[in-house]
């Protein structure tokens, strides 16, 4: 039986335009059932026989109705749950939200991720959990530096895009002041100015350089003085290394100024 | 208030003239090292952290608050853990004493005033401005400040409760505070500080008032148990409050806790888990911790220093613990009288359903949740998941490993419409033995801290000895 694959853009925007053009794409083909069509959020790595590919244009009022309509047939709750697991970093992400969501809208259910026992269900929530807990985790690795003239700065590489997740909750807890957060993966900057709203910037490859960067004249005795906490606070007797990087793996450290050996970490 | 920043001016100078001597009894001169006004902000900071780290709660949870949209600060009800030290431990709370110099003699204490060990004390200002630099950068989720008993506990007290109120109204902090409370302190010091912080604790330090006596001779169970019920009769007083006046001010809201030492005196299991029960029960504690006595100091009532850390003994005791909060279980189901050690080899889960194999196999997909939880290998958020999953399709055994039931351990207690998973007997020798041969994932497995080295000395009843003959040489 033929299938159905349409390609768009690996973004919240792409994706949930990728839903609205697929419902159409449903309705003007006579396509029998939503399991025969598939979203991809990126080129697919390998192309299928007897499946029809197409391209999607990302469309900013295709997005709103979709976003609309989620949020009002679905929840809140169910949104964020769903804008979560389309910003994993795993492949065929955009489908497993495109088919929870047929399943949600079909069922009028709000609660549709309890629904576990659907394929395309429990894979959309075991992104949305991998996403989620990555950002938690970041909520509390994430290390600000100070520069100059008072900015705070951090950098950082999820494999999860999200930073936009991220942002709301520091724009709550430090409201009063100018912080950066610069995604190293993919290039992207979040800025937010004391008391304003926070909002992306992108940069081409190569025209950030960190080593112009200059760091305020405490940062450094900051730093110090957290990694000798950090060092005293381990109870020697109990000394467990293996726990410690099941906790924290390695990947979030060289962004963590308590496990760089340099002083300013850059 | 004001006599206070007198007083401690008149530290402050003492503090300058270097080391003072202190006369004991029977005029034997005992040399204290003092603080001295020249010790860095990072040497203070390594002696008050090093002195604070046996204190288990490093917990950012239970309040939930919004930044307030100019000061610096919110809170998340899970808590957040910012960083891990090298005992695996979170990091989640600036954890230091305000100072380690302390009045009282209790044996196990690393501070006890008879040991020599050097000293400092923060000033309120250097908390503050540690606390909000850390903050701004990520650091930490807040301050967790305790104390040695410096002069009174009631000058303690008000140290400390200066130092939030620093903290609150002039650094305008909004993140998480835990503070010990001190007991014997004037109520009403617990009081104003109880309005300043999230989260207060006054510490159990030993799970009986025998072993306070033996161990701690300057503290009373009275004292820790007066100012932790009238931190609970506050939360309730605030929390209805509340629902009469918006604005009425928090009390606590994040709870109290508490922590008591494990292995220092010959407690059983079973004593240790209706101590926390009384506790949950009775003083509405958010949490009791309990921590693994690491030989410190060498004391004829104390354990010998060569016993390893019942670190095993503390794992099941969590695990307990878990079952007793989340999982509706009593203390007198797990263990009793004749019972009264958790087994070494099986989570205390296990052990009590193979007790009461009767009650088993449990249908997964009709069993209420309150069953469900009590099969081994599924916890609870598993649970909550079948049964929201179950609504809409018919649970198989594939289904329950997505939805992250632990089947090499649940297989034995379950069955999917009617079948069980393999063929097993339901026996109890049978089970153990599978259950056994599949290896318990410890925390601190790997590092070769086996149950295998710890049954020496991590079952209280082989600990008797021990302590007739007075481990300490």
């Amino acid at each position: 039986m033929e299938e159905y694959v349409l390609i768009c853009e690996d973004s919240i925007d792409g994706i949930l335009t990728g839903i609205y053009e697929a419902y159409a794409y449903k309705k003007a083909h006579n396509i029998d059932s939503h399991d025969r069509i598939h979203i991809y959020a990126g080129e697919p790595g390998t192309y299928r026989l007897f499946t029809t590919y197409e391209h999607i244009e990302t469309q900013q009022d295709k997005v709103s109705k979709v976003s609309d309509t989620l949020q009002r047939e679905l929840g809140q709750e169910v949104y964020y749950f769903l804008c979560l697991a389309m910003s994993s970093y795993c492949e065929d992400k955009a489908d497993a939200v495109y088919h929870t969501v047929v399943s949600g809208l079909k069922h009028h259910d709000k609660n549709v991720f309890a629904r576990l026992a659907e394929d395309a269900v429990s894979r959309a929530f075991s992104y949305a959990r991998g996403a989620n807990n990555e950002l938690l985790h970041l909520k509390g690795f994430l290390r600000f530096q100070e520069l100059e003239n008072g900015i705070l700065y951090a950098k950082i590489a999820p494999k999860n895009h999200i930073l936009n997740f991220l942002m709301p909750h520091f724009a709550d807890r430090f409201p009063a002041e100018d912080f950066v957060i610069f995604d190293e993966r993919r290039m992207l900057f979040a800025l937010h100015a004391k008391h304003k709203q926070w909002y992306n910037y992108s940069l081409a490859e190569g025209v950030f350089d960190e080593a112009n960067l200059v760091f305020s004249e405490e940062e450094q005795a900051y730093q110090e003085l957290f990694r000798h906490f950090v060092d005293k606070i381990a109870i020697e007797e109990r000394n467990n290394l293996s726990l410690q990087q099941n906790n924290l793996p390695l990947r979030f450290r060289p962004y963590m100024c308590e496990f760089g050996k340099s002083v300013v970490i850059k | 208030m004001c006599d206070i920043i007198i007083q401690t001016n008149v530290l402050a100078v003492k503090m300058l003239t270097g080391k003072i001597c202190r006369f004991g009894k029977g005029a034997v001169v005992k040399m204290i090292s003092y603080v001295t006004e020249s010790m860095s902000i990072m040497d203070k900071l390594g002696i008050l952290s090093d002195a604070a780290k046996y204190d288990v709660a490093c917990t950012s949870s239970g309040v939930d608050r919004k930044g307030n949209g100019k000061d610096m600060g919110n809170c998340a009800a899970g808590g957040i853990c910012h960083s891990f030290s090298a005992d695996g431990r979170c990091i989640s709370l600036l954890k230091i004493l305000f100072t380690n110099q302390c009045i009282y003699d209790c044996k196990y204490c690393i501070n006890r005033k008879s040991n020599d060990v050097p000293r400092a004390a923060f000033t309120p200002d250097e908390v503050c401005e540690l606390t909000m630099n850390f903050y701004k950068r990520n650091y930490i989720e807040g301050l967790f400040l305790s104390s040695g008993i410096l002069h009174s506990p009631d000058y303690t007290m008000e140290l400390i409760y200066q130092t939030l109120y620093k903290l609150r109204y002039q650094y305008h902090f909004q993140g998480y505070i835990h503070v010990k409370g001190i007991p014997g302190a004037d109520p009403m010091l617990i009081q104003k500080t109880g309005y300043l912080a999230d989260r207060m604790s006054i510490n159990l330090e030993l799970p009986t008032a025998d072993g306070l006596r033996k161990l701690a001779p300057n503290k009373h169970r009275k004292n820790i148990l007066a100012p932790m019920r009238q931190i609970q009769l506050g939360i309730q007083q605030g929390k209805d409050e509340l629902m009469i006046y918006r604005k009425a001010p928090n009390f606590v809201p994040a709870g109290q806790s508490t922590q008591m030492i494990i292995g220092a005196t010959p407690e059983t299991d079973y004593q240790i888990m209706s101590v926390a029960q009384g506790l949950y029960d009775n003083f509405s504690l958010k949490r009791v911790f309990y921590s693994a006595y690491v030989g410190i100091n060498e004391d004829k009532e104390l354990p010998a220093l060569t016993t390893a850390t019942p670190l095993l003994r503390e794992h099941r005791l969590y695990q307990a613990d878990w079952l007793l909060r989340f999982y509706h279980f009593k203390a007198e189901e797990l263990l009793s009288e004749k019972r009264p050690n958790f087994n070494v080899l099986l989570d205390p889960k296990c052990d009590w359903a193979l007790q009461h194999l009767e009650q088993f196999p449990v249908e997964v997909n009709r069993a209420d949740y309150q069953t469900l939880l009590r099969v081994p290998g599924i916890g609870v958020k598993s649970a909550q998941r079948i049964c929201g999953a179950r609504r809409s399709a018919r649970l198989t055994f594939e289904d329950l490993k997505k939805l992250g039931v632990v089947l090499k351990r649940a297989l034995y207690f379950i069955t999917c419409s009617g079948k069980m998973m393999y063929r097993t007997k339901i026996e109890e020798d049978y089970i153990t033995r599978n259950l056994l041969y599949q290896h318990e994932r410890l925390p601190f497995d790997r590092d070769g801290m086996t149950y295998k080295q710890l049954t020496l000395f991590d079952d209280a009843q082989e600990n008797v000895p021990l302590f007739a003959t007075g481990g300490g040489r």
